[in-house]
């Protein structure tokens, strides 16, 4: 009897559970109404809990609810939600799926609202042009912006006989690789210690690399190649957004390709496969198997946390003429979804979200970069605080060395035709006609309805 | 019905073919001849009982038919439907006609992915039904042990992504135990999912591994069915254990074997969850097999109208297989009677 009572109450409390697990979704009913964001940074779902409950106490009977899912099925799940009637009213969104979502309804625009409260965009200093949509329309604030620069173990460049000011301004041209050409060779080591520019050096057994995963599969090169390639006066797409072809058949692309081949030729840079996919620029340098890489500046603050190797950072390097720095930036954005119930309470929050107070406060956690300059300055300074200077990122955005990533339409389609090409022609397999085969990809893909 | 039993002194029967119940009758012994006579009102009984039966046994199955009509049915017409159309799951399907089959002729990653795919699956079956075969033969004739039988299952219990994971770190290329002894023995090691030629046969090894034991369990099954008295004749006409196994046990397992062949040639068509994990289609769509090129069309760019028409594809293609498999192999009958 009582085993039976009990199941009969574990499947009443069950479906109780289930009830109002599903009642959880809609809202608005009695009074309080409840308020969904989704994002997929863990980081950022923590940081933004502050935000919220300012929110909260602003507005009253609101309830705002973070949550976060895996970036892996990030977008899956929202598409799901769209389908099923349950995306959240708002969410963090990337520009690789803003063009596919704009395309299929179901992202809200913001001109009225933007024009009702006279919201001033003038306010971010980067990403929100990336957010305004062919048709004309405005349909994301930018939360953030992301650059990239040089990290490197400082014990391994003191022993290799430079300073830090030695990488402050490094030079590069895809001929003979400038003076980071020469660092790299000095900075690799054999097994035997000797080092990549001393003769009986060893390529096949190799202790510590000079440089990081720079043959890579990745098809924008975000934090591998387009650093370098990017002082030559190269840019990705043949216009600034929405591009019609991607410039890979470029001579001076062509060129920095062929010397990161040789690179991995002569041993400098890990031939792409030696790490799996798993393994993280952090990952990387904590290991000791690389002395300097291109990162993201949103692992600034990881790697100032590597125990026992002291990282530094360093800004991108110069072009042939000593001066030209450029560095491809993107920016994440926050949408409203187009069938949100409470669309006016979601232009508050995401408004508020994109305001000083806001970012000022969730950027202290040095998660992200917010777009208003005064909230990255205030951002920069509590983190500078903690032992980690952004000055390199800072003066990048006042220096104007960053260009904004393009939009372009149909992101997955491309990454997944450009990508196993990259790879063949890093593996050995594709020789340089490759790019005019990824060019003329680009090209049909792009322009695909 | 070649063996019958030592006290059947009555004229065997010969069984008629198509009737139900004429093995188990030959089989039985002379004093449970009734059975037999028992069985005859039944059957002129059973139109009437049959048509009283009717609603009672359609209700009984309703849940079946329900479920296989929600679950099987409908998603199948409903996919071969969406085959013809331009869907991008947020929007309503458009008619396209046969655009999509069209694109799948041109596509050449379509046709790389499915040289790529029997490549894997020539590999899996041809290693997986071999170590499967040698494996049960070797514990039906060497061991009794019931714990050999079930270590030999392990493998199959592990899900696939963990199986996938925990593989893909042992041959990780500086850091797996298998690179570190490999680099121990010949002095350099093997990217065996990051370069282009060793990533199908890792994924194969890795399939073979994880389904060894299950396909050795179905063939053990099978190697129980055939009498001992075989092999006793076999021995006193003065076989080797390998001339029996080549010309006894092999010939009389076809009905299992061609079993078991069907089983791996339909699993491994249908590789997915491993490569997901280990080598996402690469290096360089070197490991793209059919279901990972069909997960991305869908799932990654939204393309769910010529993900549908490439479903299709496979589907007919995997019946085709299948059906001819059955046909040269004649998986219906047995030597044994």
């Amino acid at each position: 009897m009582r085993v039976r009572k009990a199941v009969a109450m574990g499947a009443a409390l069950t479906l109780t559970a289930l009830v109002s697990a599903c009642s959880s979704g809609s809202s608005s009913s009695s009074g309080s109404s409840t308020l969904n964001w989704w994002t997929w940074d863990d980081k950022q779902a923590a940081a933004y809990k502050v935000c919220a409950t300012d929110f909260e106490k602003a507005n009253p009977g609101v309830n705002v609810k973070i949550t976060q899912y895996n970036v892996v099925d990030y977008f899956t799940k929202l598409t799901a939600g769209f389908v099923a009637g349950k995306a959240p009213d708002a969410f963090q969104n990337s520009v690789q799926f803003f063009p596919e979502y704009a395309d299929q309804h179901q992202l809200l625009p913001l001109d009225d609202y933007i024009k009702k409260d006279k919201f001033d965009l003038s306010r971010f200093s980067v990403g929100v042009d990336s957010w305004k949509y062919t048709d004309g329309h405005q349909y994301g604030l930018p939360l953030d912006w992301a650059a990239t620069g040089l990290y490197y173990n400082t014990g391994m460049l003191t022993k290799a006989g430079y300073t830090a000011k030695d990488v402050q301004s490094l030079n590069w041209n895809p001929d003979n690789g400038g003076t980071i050409g020469k660092m790299i060779a000095h900075l690799t080591v054999d097994t035997k210690g000797r080092r990549g520019d001393e003769p009986g050096f060893d390529k096949a057994n190799i202790k510590t690399y000079g440089f990081g995963q720079l043959a890579a599969k990745d098809f924008l090169g975000q934090s591998t190649w387009s650093s370098f390639v990017s002082t030559t006066g190269w840019r990705l797409g043949n216009k600034a957004n929405w591009p019609t072809q991607l410039n890979y058949n470029d001579p001076r692309l062509v060129k920095t390709m062929d010397w990161i081949r040789t690179l991995v030729a002569k041993g400098y840079a890990p031939k792409i496969g030696t790490f799996t996919n798993t393994v993280s620029d952090v990952d990387l340098l904590s290991s000791g198997k690389v002395a300097m890489e291109t990162g993201g500046s949103w692992t600034a603050s990881t790697f100032a946390k590597i125990p026992d190797i002291k990282v530094g950072i360093a800004p991108t390097v110069l072009g042939a003429d000593n001066k030209t720095r450029a560095v491809f930036s993107n920016s994440n954005g926050n949408t409203i979804w187009a069938g949100t119930k409470n669309p006016d309470l979601a232009w508050k929050w995401v408004s508020y979200m994109g305001s000083e107070a806001c970012q000022t406060k969730a950027s202290a956690t040095g998660t992200f970069f917010p777009s208003i300059p005064a909230s990255m300055d205030a951002s920069a300074k509590v983190l500078k605080a903690q032992g980690v200077d952004l000055t390199v990122f800072t003066d990048m955005l006042k220096n104007k060395e960053l260009y904004p990533s393009p939009d372009f339409r149909n992101g997955a389609a491309l990454q997944d035709a450009i990508e196993p090409l990259i790879e063949g022609y890093f593996a050995g397999q594709k020789s340089d006609s490759v790019f005019a085969d990824m060019q003329s990809k680009t090209k049909s893909i792009l322009t695909q309805k | 019905m070649v063996v019958t039993s030592q006290g059947n002194h009555a004229t065997p029967v010969k069984p008629r073919p198509g009737e139900p119940g004429a093995v188990a009758t030959t089989a039985t012994s002379p004093g449970k001849g009734p059975t037999r006579k028992t069985r005859r009102p039944a059957a002129t009984r059973s139109a009437a009982a049959r048509r009283r039966d009717l609603p009672v046994a359609l209700l009984l199955i309703l849940p079946a038919v329900v479920g296989f009509a929600t679950f099987y049915a409908y998603p199948t017409l409903r996919g071969i439907y969406l085959s013809f159309t331009d869907f991008h799951v947020l929007t309503p399907p458009q008619w396209v006609g046969l655009a999509n089959f069209r694109e799948l002729f041109g596509d050449d990653v379509f046709w790389h992915s499915l040289l790529v795919t029997v490549y894997f699956v020539l590999l899996s079956v041809g290693f997986g039904t071999a170590i499967s075969l040698v494996t049960a033969v070797v514990l039906h004739r060497v061991t009794r042990s019931s714990v050999l039988r079930g270590v030999i299952l392990l493998p199959f219990l592990i899900s696939n992504v963990i199986a996938a994971l925990v593989w893909q770190w042992m041959l990780d290329p500086t850091l797996g135990i298998v690179n570190i002894a490999l680099k121990h023995l010949t002095g350099h090691s093997i990217l065996f999912f990051g370069s282009g030629g060793w990533a199908i046969p890792s994924l194969a090894a890795i399939s073979v591994w994880k389904w060894m034991g299950y396909y050795a369990l179905l063939i053990f099954a099978g190697l129980q069915t055939i009498p001992s008295t075989i092999y006793e004749a076999g021995r006193v006409d003065g076989a080797s254990e390998a001339q029996m196994f080549r010309r006894l046990t092999v010939p009389l397992l076809r009905p299992i074997l061609v079993m078991v062949v069907v089983l791996t040639v339909i699993n491994s068509f249908q590789v997915f969850d491993i490569v997901q994990v280990t080598t996402e289609g690469g290096p360089a769509n070197a490991s793209n097999v059919l279901q990972m090129y069909i997960y991305r069309k869908a799932f990654r760019q939204f393309d769910f109208g010529y993900a549908a028409t490439m479903s299709l594809a496979l589907f007919a293609l995997l019946i085709a297989v299948t059906f001819t498999q059955l046909r040269l192999a004649r998986a219906n009958e047995s030597d044994l009677n």
